[in-house]
């Protein structure tokens, strides 16, 4: 499979990564990470060229990846929200401000905005819980949500 | 008790075992059964399905027998209620979801889930709600069949396919509750070993295609015997049922093949119910104007007619004609037993040592140990030489494997051409098509100079390798102080097998050296072959026909003493018409003999050729007479594997036809011999007596596993001065390549395996390539010899430049036509169109 090709500057960043480790393996989730945020998705021609930087099949990184909640398979958009509905979440309703956030971005949970600027996700516990409920959005986390909080902070984002 | 054992107690019984092992093996020393799903003693601890928890004193929880290494007075209880209670309660999840397809399930009644659940699982289920469904009979491969929904995940073939293929070919996908076995991007799982993950599955989740919906398990009659195909001879056991083969599953054994068979054993057997094989003795309407001596077989002749009259005739045409008008071609597939009575008529009632079976040079035994296979593990270095063990011994890739990732073994190579196994060498050295005698030397002189030994000062001839590559080699070599050397005599050209004796002879001179070999030739039954002297200048046995005394003694006095005719030497005496009746027994010399057409010619030109095979062949197409041969699956005997190891090959499929072994003691009977063989054991007994090396064979000590042969003794070989030989301007030397999977008529077009078939393909060097304006890809003619043949070009500096590497893909693209009649070196013109 051909179609894939690190940029100059990848590759650099990529010698960098591996030279931190003993095992070439060891650099499996910075490399899908770098090609997560590079794409946002990684799709199999990836997985591949991840395979030969790493010495490994490209189906034992499928087998890596697809475990990951944060890497995708298909496209995501500009925005990934990850929205926690695990139990302290749940608790403090979570489920009606996830159907008010889907609501907002006319699509369904697990979508992706027409405009791929948003995507919808359900996530397990993020370990916020002293601030559910919360969400989390590319990088960073947003507790203590309300709709009023949600509108907010979605209208922010360019 | 030594420093490397423990002793344990486990449910009150004393048992000592080495340091290292797991309990749950342990445990098995005294008849104690954990249960176990994920762990397999060959893949190792894995720690995945609690299936093995027991209960171990001074542990405040309980523990998996499988991961836990034993300990000194360490107390372990496996039938405790906390334990009991723990079972149950493992196997009420891992039958939460798990469909109950028991009654249309190929696993069931010889499933561990089946099994574990009726020793010790719980009655029912509290599970109220519908079980997850995931999907059903699902091909992960043409010839695998997953039941997603019956997989427990349990990740044996996942770990199987890491730890012991190594390829990370079969994985889990989405870990987690909705966690599936499967490959990357859902392409098929296929490669050379796929099949062994349906014997391990403990479940019927991993099915063998083929075998589906065929038969219970229960039904099936059962035979322990050996696989047909490669020098391993791996064991398998064949499920028959109505006398039709229904499945081959692989049937461990350490010594041979440690628990695996590769796919050409478990789903290449289907020719034994071949369309093609020949069941009857037949005349064929070939050749007219045949002579007063010519046999002929009424309609209904029996067998027993026509194995008289094959015998007659010859011995009517070698009186006539002298005994060196005869002459005999065998096969390295066939058992011991059906060469060593062959070479017995030949040479006691026939008078000829035109005896042959290969068109390369070798000779029997070894000037050092013949190892056996599982020394690989053992040896701190494994050299091969013009070895490509995945392609031609597919289960000696895996012992080599395992060595080098497990048991710190290091591989070196010294070949033509780049192999799949250079990936686990610390170095391969790579010499010019062509020149393995040269370079052989080199490494033998190499080898020569450190130990002070008479060596040229310089070493002839080119052969691509730097100075600096062949002397890391010789060091590597010399400081082995445990080397097991792998060379392929029937990939090397000329006399190159004499000098790898030579070297084998030098490397042993290295002081507290232990060192040994292994001939690794792809076929069958290569070193039984050699051994039952089916060689023009050898007798059984490695006993040359020099030997008068010795010949007296066992063949009696009319035995010939001088040396017959080489395979090859009999195609040119019979283009010369000076041979006049040749017998060939399974092999196919059209086909795979050097000369192309000349082979054909040369046979059409003999007064007598009589074909006794159990395939149809362009041979048997050929023949005047054709007798049938029973062949794998319905023959039984003995074959010798590439270690030296005779193991029992039994009969799984009875057939009308009488065996080999029966036919030629006719032809014996038939020729004054009193031999009165009632069964192939006899035979087998009558090589202990006769075959020096077998002595100690009988069936006693052939048992389930096999028995090493004794050596055999090895001629002094003198090796003669080389000139390289140089070809036409521009042409490249030829190699023909070993390709597991080739189209021929053991795996025809109707075979399992048929997508695993190659096309005609040419590997290049980049630099011939470009000098040829051939681009990858390309249609490219090969010629030499008035042959021409297609290929597609791939230009992929798998071999130095100067060489052109060719994978012998099947029968009808026939390649070894390219190569010279006398076995010489081949120059090819390859050309694009
Ligand atoms: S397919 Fe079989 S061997 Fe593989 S994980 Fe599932 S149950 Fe285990
Ligand atoms: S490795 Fe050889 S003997 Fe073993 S199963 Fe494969 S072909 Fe048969
Ligand atoms: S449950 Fe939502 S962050 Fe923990
Ligand atoms: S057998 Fe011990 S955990 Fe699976």
């Amino acid at each position: 499979m051909s179609g894939f090709t690190f940029s100059e500057k990848q590759e650099k960043e990529i010698t960098g990564i591996l030279s931190k480790y003993p095992f070439k393996k060891s650099a499996m989730l910075p490399l899908l990470t770098l090609v997560q945020r590079a794409e946002r998705a990684i799709s199999p021609e990836a997985m591949v060229a991840i395979s030969e930087k790493l010495d490994c099949s490209p189906a034992y990184v499928q087998s890596v990846m697809s475990f990951y909640t944060m890497y995708h398979a298909e496209k995501v958009g500009k925005y990934m929200i990850l929205f926690c509905i695990n139990i302290s979440c749940q608790l403090n309703g979570c489920d009606k401000l996830l159907e008010h956030t889907a609501k907002k971005l006319n699509i369904k949970v697990g979508e992706t905005t027409s405009d791929e600027k948003f995507t919808l996700h359900r996530e397990e516990c993020l370990a916020d819980c002293t601030n559910a409920p919360m969400m989390r959005i590319n990088d960073t986390y947003y507790g203590d949500l309300t709709e009023q909080r949600i509108d907010q902070i979605l209208d922010s984002l360019d | 008790m030594s420093d490397n054992e423990v002793t344990l107690t486990i449910d009150g019984k004393s048992v000592t075992v080495p340091k290292g092992t797991k309990v749950v093996d342990a445990a098995r020393e005294v008849d104690v059964d954990i249960p176990v799903f994920c762990y397999h003693e060959k893949i190792g601890a894995l720690g995945c399905c609690r299936m093995c928890l027991v209960e171990v004193e001074k542990m405040p929880k309980l523990m998996t027998a499988c991961t836990m290494d034993v300990m000194p007075d360490m107390v372990v209880k496996t039938t405790t209620d906390k334990v009991e209670k723990a079972q149950k309660g493992v196997l009420e999840f891992t039958l939460l979801n798990h469909p109950l397809d028991c009654p249309v399930c190929d696993k069931g009644g010889e499933c561990p889930l089946q099994d574990n659940t009726f020793k010790y699982g719980p009655p029912d289920t509290r599970m109220e709600f519908h079980r997850a469904n995931n999907a059903k009979a699902t091909p992960l491969s043409p010839v695998i069949t997953i039941d997603r929904e019956r997989c427990i995940a349990c990740q044996r073939c996942t770990a199987y396919s890491e730890r012991i293929e190594q390829d990370q070919g079969l994985v889990m996908l989405n870990r987690g509750f909705y966690n599936e076995v499967g490959t990357f991007n859902n392409e098929p799982y296929n490669n050379r070993f796929s099949g062994n993950v349906i014997d391990i599955c403990p479940v019927g989740a991993l099915t063998n295609t083929d075998f589906r919906f065929k038969a219970r398990t229960w039904d099936l009659t059962n035979t322990e015997t050996l696989c047909a195909h490669c020098g391993c001879n791996c064991n398998i056991t064949m499920g028959t049922r109505l006398n039709e083969l229904m499945r081959i599953e692989a049937r461990p054994n350490d010594a041979v093949d440690d628990g695996w068979i590769c796919d050409k054993g478990r789903w290449g057997h289907q020719f034994v119910h071949s369309k093609n094989k020949i069941i009857t003795a037949r005349e064929n309407s070939v050749g007219g104007g045949k002579p007063t001596s010519f046999p002929v077989f009424p309609h209904d002749c029996t067998i027993q007619d026509a194995a008289g009259k094959v015998a007659e005739a010859f011995k009517k045409i070698a009186e006539e004609h002298g005994p060196e008008s005869v002459g005999f071609i065998g096969s390295p597939y066939t058992t011991n037993e059906e060469n060593y009575l062959y070479q017995k008529l030949f040479r006691q009632s026939l008078g000829s040592n035109n005896i042959d079976h290969k068109s390369y040079q070798d000779t029997p035994g070894l000037p050092v140990d013949h190892y056996g296979v599982e020394q690989i593990e053992t040896a701190n270095v494994v050299l091969l030489i013009a070895s490509d063990p995945t392609e031609e011994l597919p289960v000696l890739d895996l012992r080599i494997k395992k060595a080098v990732t497990n048991c710190g073994t290091r591989l070196v190579s010294l070949n033509d051409q780049t192999i799949a196994l250079d990936k686990y060498s610390s170095q391969s050295v790579q010499y010019r098509v062509g020149s393995e005698a040269l370079a052989i030397d080199a490494l033998a002189n190499g080898l020569a100079r450190e130990l002070g030994e008479p060596a040229p000062a310089k070493d002839a001839g080119q052969t691509g390798i730097s100075a600096e590559d062949m002397n890391t080699l010789v060091e590597t070599v010399r400081s082995s102080m445990k080397i097991c050397v792998v060379y392929n005599p029937s990939a090397l050209s000329g006399d190159a097998v004499s000098r790898v004796k030579r070297l084998l002879k030098l490397i042993a001179k290295v002081p507290t050296m232990e060192c040994g070999a292994i001939p690794a030739a792809p076929m069958t039954n290569a070193v039984g072959a050699m051994d039952m002297g089916l060689l023009p200048d050898f007798y059984p046995g490695g006993v040359p026909v020099t030997n008068q005394d010795e010949i007296k003694k066992q063949w009696g006095e009319n035995a010939p003493t001088t040396k017959g005719l080489s395979a090859l030497e009999m195609i040119a005496r019979a283009e010369a018409g000076e041979l006049k009746a040749l017998l060939v027994h399974r092999s196919n010399p059209v086909i795979d003999f050097p000369g192309g057409s000349r082979v054909a010619d040369a046979l059409r030109k003999l007064d007598l050729l009589v074909v006794h095979d159990m395939l149809e062949t362009e041979t048997t197409e050929l023949a005047h007479l054709v007798l049938p041969s029973n062949g794998p699956g319905y023959d039984e005997g003995t074959t010798t594997n590439i270690g030296g190891r005779v193991q029992a090959r039994k009969k799984a499929l009875e057939t009308a036809q009488a065996p080999d072994w029966k036919i030629i003691n006719l032809m014996l009977n038939a020729l004054g011999d009193e031999t009165d063989y009632q069964k192939v054991l006899d035979v087998t007994d009558e090589i202990a007596q006769k075959v020096p090396g077998y002595q100690e064979i009988s069936r006693k000590s052939l048992g389930k596993a096999g028995c090493d042969r004794a050596p055999v003794t090895s001629v002094d070989e003198t090796v003669a001065e080389q000139s390289a030989g140089s070809g036409k301007n521009g042409n490249l030397r030829l190699r023909v390549a070993t390709s597991l999977f080739s189209h021929d008529k053991i795996l025809d077009a109707s075979s399992r395996l048929a997508h695993h078939f190659l096309p005609s393909t040419a590997h290049l060097n980049e630099k011939d390539a470009k000098k040829l304006g051939i681009r990858d890809g390309d249609t490219v003619l090969l010629s030499a010899q008035d042959v021409t043949l297609e290929a597609t070009a791939s230009v992929n500096n798998r071999c130095q430049s100067g060489g052109v590497v060719v994978p012998r893909a099947s029968d009808w693209q026939g390649v070894n036509g390219l190569t010279g009649a006398d076995g010489g070196p081949t120059w090819v013109e390859v050309r694009k169109v």
